[in-house]
């Protein structure tokens, strides 16, 4: 299967000390891959470097076509992007959000196509947003929020999804629904999904391949198995963790090696 | 979804045209004495439609690029005036009518060239000034607007004193305040005109992407816009449109502040119908905002002609500080 995206010696900088070292990295169409390192590691930064937000040495091609060849409506087309704190504004209706999904398609004077209204509302309905569609952003949940912003992004018919860390705001149960609906549409859609995540216990149940960041550099990629060694996770995130396996499917899972204390003073 | 097609774009544009009939009409009835709304002397008649429609084509400038600016700034407050953008361009033109300098090197350059390069250079000074690490801060930029318009303002008054019988300067008050002079020529209104109305045209063209420059710059991007370029083309084209008008009219303040804002109650945020609207609502408003200006001057309820942007002026800045204090409500919470 040939690749969504090949990038490969990506050095970037924002000063004089590189934020992201010599990386690269490969993207299959639907595929969930997830983009763990802590803080500071480079993952938003190898994010927007991606999407050609920030301008960086080395080589990016999405689907077979330099980065640079790319008119920016067209690769709007193609890749998607949430940011950790999307932009909104208050008043603003859910079905006007939505729509601007489908502004890399409209003419001048902002026409819209009849595709382009049959679009929003066949991804409202999917996203069991077509109840709110009037109501203001102010008056939703944050999972609801943060479900209208990903039905932004799916609105604009991409084949990849770059996500930086979608889960911030949601709870436990909203996080799994997010999770299982990106899951859902690499399989069905075959998009990939490039997920930022400081939650490695989520990547692990829900992400086909594991990218761990440390210091500007990928230090190890692959399956969950693979990457979630507590040894080295211990080195990069700088504190002390252990693993187990669930016993069903025999899952990763890293925990903290110092107990909680009992009572919170 | 009602989705915006063609259909939906004339529907707008005529709600538009009918909101400034209804607008224009009522202030044929303001201006009105005991001759009625169509007075049947065919100079008065002549003068009243002029100045209607000069009143008009004013607001509809200052309408429109208050909505391109609050959109592009992304900032509720913005307005060409506030932004000292309306005072550059107008102490331009007012350069412009110096006899020995039209007569002179820069006689080929016409007054609305002049004011544009005025209001540019009066956003860019703002700009400079009020930007940090590549972000515009709100209250600064106001606050350096202000600036710029006394600067622009103190340096009128000067030029004014030297040269004091300067034709179509129109005397110190109107340049502080703005007002619509009836001693321009026909040339200069319909340059004005055509300058508005290309401009306007072009603004129409970018109002769907208007819609994404709300968002951060990374999103806006990521949903293929280009986003320096279309606030360039913002940017220069309102001030154009801002220029062309207060060439004819000195800076009249806070129409480009309230009408954007009027137009959101009605239509809602959607910028590609907020800018028809807000356009007919600023050329209807600031017509009987002018109306009303003469009739209170005819009735003697004030002792010499009141510029519009006296009654502008005392009607937008509570406005204004309404909407200030929402902004910083919110920003609180």
């Amino acid at each position: 299967m040939s690749s969504l995206l090949d990038a490969s010696g990506l050095t970037f900088a924002y000063t004089d000390t590189p934020v992201l070292r010599d990386v690269a990295l490969s993207l299959l169409p639907g595929e969930v891959v997830a983009l763990l390192g802590p803080n500071g590691s480079g993952k938003t930064t190898l994010i927007r470097v991606l999407l050609g937000h920030l301008h960086v040495q080395g080589e990016i091609c999405w689907d077979g076509r330099e980065l640079n060849d790319w008119r920016r409506r067209d690769l709007a087309r193609l890749v998607a992007y949430l940011p950790q704190s999307p932009t909104f504004d208050p008043a603003q209706r859910v079905i006007d959000v939505l729509r601007l999904g489908r502004a890399p398609y409209w003419q001048a004077f902002g026409i819209e196509s009849s595709q382009d209204a049959e679009v929003v509302m066949r991804i409202a309905g999917m996203l069991e947003l077509s109840d709110l569609l009037n109501r203001p952003m102010d008056r939703l949940s944050g999972g609801q929020r943060q479900r209208v912003f990903v039905g932004r992004c799916l609105v604009q018919q991409p084949k990849a999804l770059l996500l930086d860390e979608p889960n911030t705001f949601l709870d436990l149960k909203h996080q799994i629904e997010l999770c299982t609906l990106l899951r859902r549409l690499a399989a069905e859609q075959q998009i990939t999904v490039l997920m930022a995540s400081h939650d490695l216990n989520l990547a692990a149940a829900y992400a086909n391949r594991l990218l761990l960041l440390s210091d500007g550099r990928i230090v190890r990629q692959g399956a969950a198995d693979e990457v979630l060694q507590p040894e080295l996770l211990s080195r990069v995130y700088g504190a002390a963790l252990r693993r187990m396996e669930t016993e069903d499917s025999h899952r990763p899972i890293i925990y903290s090696e110092r107990p909680l204390p009992r009572q919170v003073p | 979804m009602k989705r915006w097609d063609i259909r939906q774009l004339l529907l707008t544009v005529g709600a538009g045209v009918l909101i400034w009939l209804v607008l224009g009409t009522l202030c044929l009835m303001i201006g009105s004495g005991s001759e009625g709304i169509w007075p049947a002397n065919p100079d008065v008649r002549r003068f009243r439609l002029e100045i209607v429609l000069m009143a008009s084509l004013v607001g509809a400038a200052l309408g429109s690029a208050g909505t391109v600016y609050q959109a592009i700034l992304q900032n509720p407050l913005a307005d060409p005036y506030l932004l000292g953008i309306s005072s550059g361009a107008s102490l331009a033109a007012y350069i412009w009518r110096f006899t020995a300098l039209s007569a002179g090197i820069l006689a080929g350059v016409s007054q609305q060239g002049f004011a544009f390069g005025g209001a540019l250079l009066a956003v860019a000074l703002v700009f400079a000034l009020s930007g940090a690490r590549g972000r515009i801060e709100p209250l600064t930029l106001l606050l350096v607007g202000v600036i710029v318009n006394a600067v622009n303002g103190s340096i009128y008054l000067l030029l004014n004193a030297i040269n004091r019988d300067l034709p179509g300067s129109g005397g110190g008050l109107t340049f502080l305040v703005g007002g619509l002079q009836t001693n321009v020529e026909q040339s200069q209104i319909v340059a004005a005109a055509v300058c508005v109305g290309i401009g306007w045209i072009i603004l129409m063209s970018i109002s769907g992407q208007l819609n994404v420059a709300m968002l951060s710059e990374g999103e806006a991007m990521s949903l293929g816009v280009r986003i320096q370029r279309l606030r360039w083309i913002g940017l220069i084209v309102s001030s154009l449109v801002t220029a062309a008008a207060v060439a004819v009219s000195g800076p009249i303040g806070f129409v480009g502040l309230v009408c954007p804002h009027l137009a959101r109650l009605i239509v809602g945020q959607d910028q590609r119908r907020l800018l028809p609207i807000s356009t007919a609502l600023g050329a209807g408003l600031l017509a009987i905002a002018d109306a009303a200006s003469r009739k209170l001057a005819g009735q003697n309820a004030v002792n010499t002609q009141l510029p519009v942007g006296v009654l502008t002026g005392l009607l937008g800045g509570p406005f204004f500080l309404l909407l200030l204090w929402q902004t910083r409500r919110r920003a609180a919470r």
